[in-house]
C-alpha cells in the first residue's frame, strides 16, 4: 500500500506532483490532482466575529451557578451541630458499653456474662452491666429478681437500690421488689451489704428485709429457686409482697382493700395456671377471689 | 505558562476567545453539514455551552473541547441536513492560460461532480478531506483537532480520495 501513502503524503504537500507522475507513470492522477485542486476553491461562509458576537450575546443562558454559591456559614453550622448531636448521641446509643437486658411481666430470660457466669431473669426485672469493664470489675446493676451461677473468679458484685452483694463464685438468689429485698445463697458463700451491715450468707441461709427491717427466714434445702420451675415460692412472707408477685406473674391488678395483707404466708403458687395460682395463695388464708378482666378481687368469704 | 483556571468566565477573556476561535470552528462546522445557517447555529450553540460550562473548562483545553462540542451537537441535531456547498467567485481553473470555452465546460462539469461527490461522503470523511484541502492542514493537526490519532485521519483522507475518484472517473465514463 505504498501508493496510497504516497497519495496521502502528495495530499499533504509532501510530495510534489511531478514526483508522483514520475513515480508512478502509468497512473491517471488527473482526476485526484483536479479534485484536489478546485476543493480548495470552496467557499466557506466569512463569519463577521464581532456581529456575530454581538448576536451571541443577546441569547439566554442556562448558567449553573455552582462557582457562586458561597457557603453559607450559617446554614453549615447549623447542619454542622446537627451533625454532631447525631453522631453524638447514635455513639451513646449505639456503642456505649453498656448491655441491658429486660423482662417484662410473666417473662423469664437467661443470659450469660462476658465470663460465663449464668443469670436467670425473672419477671419485670432489669439488668446492667459494662461490657468493656467487665474483665477487671464485675459489677453489674439488678432491679427486680434474678439468679446467679457466678464462674469462680475476681470479686463479683450485685448492686441493687437496697443493697449491695459480694460473692467470688457462687449461686446466689437476689430479689429486690417494691419494700422487700432478699438474697438467698445456694453454694459458697454470699457477702451481703445492707445499710453499710455486712452479713456473710451460707448455703441454704436467707437475708431477707421486709419495709427497711431485716427480718429473719427460714433456712431452706433446696437447689434452685423455685420460681426457676415456673414456681414462687414464700416462706413466712406478708400477703402483699405474695400479690405483688402475683401481678407480675400474671399480668393482673389484684384488689385486697377488704383483706389483712400483712397477714403471712407460707407456700407456693404456679407460674403456669392463674386459677391454681389465686387459689393457692387464698384458700390457705381463708380467702376468696372474684376475677373481673385483668382485675381480681380478694375477700374474705367469712366476713360476707 | 500557567493560567488560572477559571479566566473562561470573565467576559472579556470568553470574547477574545470567541473572536480568536469563531471563523475556524464555523468552517469546521460547515465542513460537516455544508449547511450555512446551520453550520452558524451550530457554532453558537458550542459557545453558549462553553459559556454556561465556564467554571468547569481548562482554559488551555477550551479550543479542543469547542471542537469537540461542535461534532456532539452536530451528531445529536442536523445530520440529516442536504449538503450545499459552492465555489468561491472568479476561482481560477487549473491550467489558467487556456481558455478554451471547451476547456472551460469541461472544468466547471467537473467542478459540479466535485461538489456532489463531497456532499456524498461521509461527514467524517467530508471533514478531514475540506480541513486538509482547504484550511491545508496537515494530518497530525487534523488529529490534534478532533482528539482522534493520526492513523484514524489518513485512514479517512485514503477513503475520501478513493471514493472520490472512482465515483468522478465512473461519471466520466
Amino acid at each position: 500500500m505504498n501508493k496510497e501513502n504516497d497519495i496521502l503524503k502528495w495530499f499533504e504537500g509532501e510530495i510534489s506532483t511531478e514526483k508522483m507522475e514520475q513515480k508512478y507513470p502509468d497512473e491517471d492522477f488527473s482526476t485526484l490532482k483536479k479534485a484536489g485542486f478546485y476543493a480548495k476553491q470552496i467557499e466557506t461562509p466569512k463569519i463577521d466575529a464581532e456581529k456575530a458576537l454581538e448576536q451571541f450575546k443577546t441569547r439566554s443562558f442556562h448558567k449553573k451557578e455552582t462557582k457562586v454559591v458561597s457557603l453559607n456559614t450559617q446554614l453549615f453550622l447549623k447542619i454542622a451541630a446537627i451533625l454532631v448531636l447525631i453522631f453524638g448521641v447514635s455513639y451513646f446509643f449505639f456503642f456505649s458499653n453498656t448491655e441491658v437486658y429486660r423482662t417484662e411481666i410473666a417473662q423469664t430470660e437467661t443470659l450469660f456474662l462476658p465470663d460465663n457466669s449464668e443469670v436467670v431473669l425473672n419477671a419485670q426485672s432489669k439488668l446492667n452491666y459494662n461490657k468493656k469493664e467487665w474483665q477487671n470489675n464485675r459489677t453489674l446493676k439488678l432491679n427486680g429478681e434474678a439468679f446467679f451461677k457466678v464462674t469462680k473468679g475476681n470479686k463479683f458484685t450485685v448492686l441493687t437500690n437496697s443493697g449491695s452483694i459480694q460473692v467470688l463464685g457462687t449461686q446466689f438468689n437476689v430479689k429486690e421488689r417494691e419494700r422487700y429485698f432478699e438474697v438467698q445463697c445456694y453454694e459458697g458463700s454470699v457477702s451481703v451489704t445492707y445499710q453499710q451491715n455486712k452479713t456473710i450468707l451460707l448455703p441454704g441461709k436467707s437475708f431477707r428485709v421486709l419495709n427497711g427491717k431485716v427480718v429473719s427466714a427460714k433456712d431452706f434445702n433446696n437447689e434452685n429457686p423455685s420460681w426457676l420451675a415456673q414456681e414462687t415460692t414464700f416462706e413466712n412472707v406478708p400477703l402483699w409482697q405474695v400479690i405483688n408477685e402475683l401481678e407480675i406473674q400474671y399480668n393482673i391488678k389484684i384488689e385486697a382493700k377488704t383483706v389483712d395483707v400483712t397477714k403471712m404466708f407460707t407456700g407456693s403458687f404456679t407460674h403456669t395456671n392463674q386459677n391454681i395460682a389465686l387459689q393457692s395463695v387464698t384458700i390457705p388464708l381463708k380467702l376468696s377471689y372474684k376475677i373481673q378482666g385483668d382485675k381480681v378481687e380478694f375477700y374474705d368469704y367469712e366476713t360476707k | 505558562m500557567k493560567k488560572p483556571k477559571h479566566k473562561l468566565c470573565e467576559e472579556s477573556y470568553f470574547n477574545s476567545f470567541y473572536l480568536k476561535h469563531i471563523q475556524a470552528v464555523s468552517n469546521f462546522a460547515f465542513y460537516k453539514c455544508g449547511n450555512n445557517a446551520a453550520s452558524l447555529d451550530l457554532v453558537q450553540d458550542a459557545f453558549a455551552k462553553i459559556w454556561e460550562n465556564c467554571a468547569k473548562i481548562d482554559f488551555e483545553k477550551a479550543k479542543t473541547y469547542l471542537f469537540t462540542t461542535v461534532n456532539n451537537l452536530f451528531l445529536n441535531t442536523i445530520r440529516h441536513q442536504k449538503v450545499v456547498m459552492s465555489y468561491a467567485k472568479e476561482s481560477p481553473y487549473i491550467d489558467k492560460t487556456n481558455l478554451n470555452p471547451e476547456y472551460i465546460m469541461e472544468e466547471e462539469e467537473f467542478k459540479q461532480k466535485l461538489l456532489t461527490t463531497i456532499a456524498d461522503l461521509s461527514e467524517e470523511q467530508r471533514e478531514v478531506f475540506l480541513l486538509n484541502r482547504i484550511e491545508g492542514k496537515k494530518y497530525r493537526e487534523i488529529a490534534e483537532l478532533l482528539g482522534i490519532s493520526q492513523k484514524t485521519v489518513e485512514k479517512r483522507m485514503s477513503l475520501a480520495l478513493k471514493f472520490l475518484r472512482n465515483k468522478i472517473d465512473k461519471v466520466n465514463i
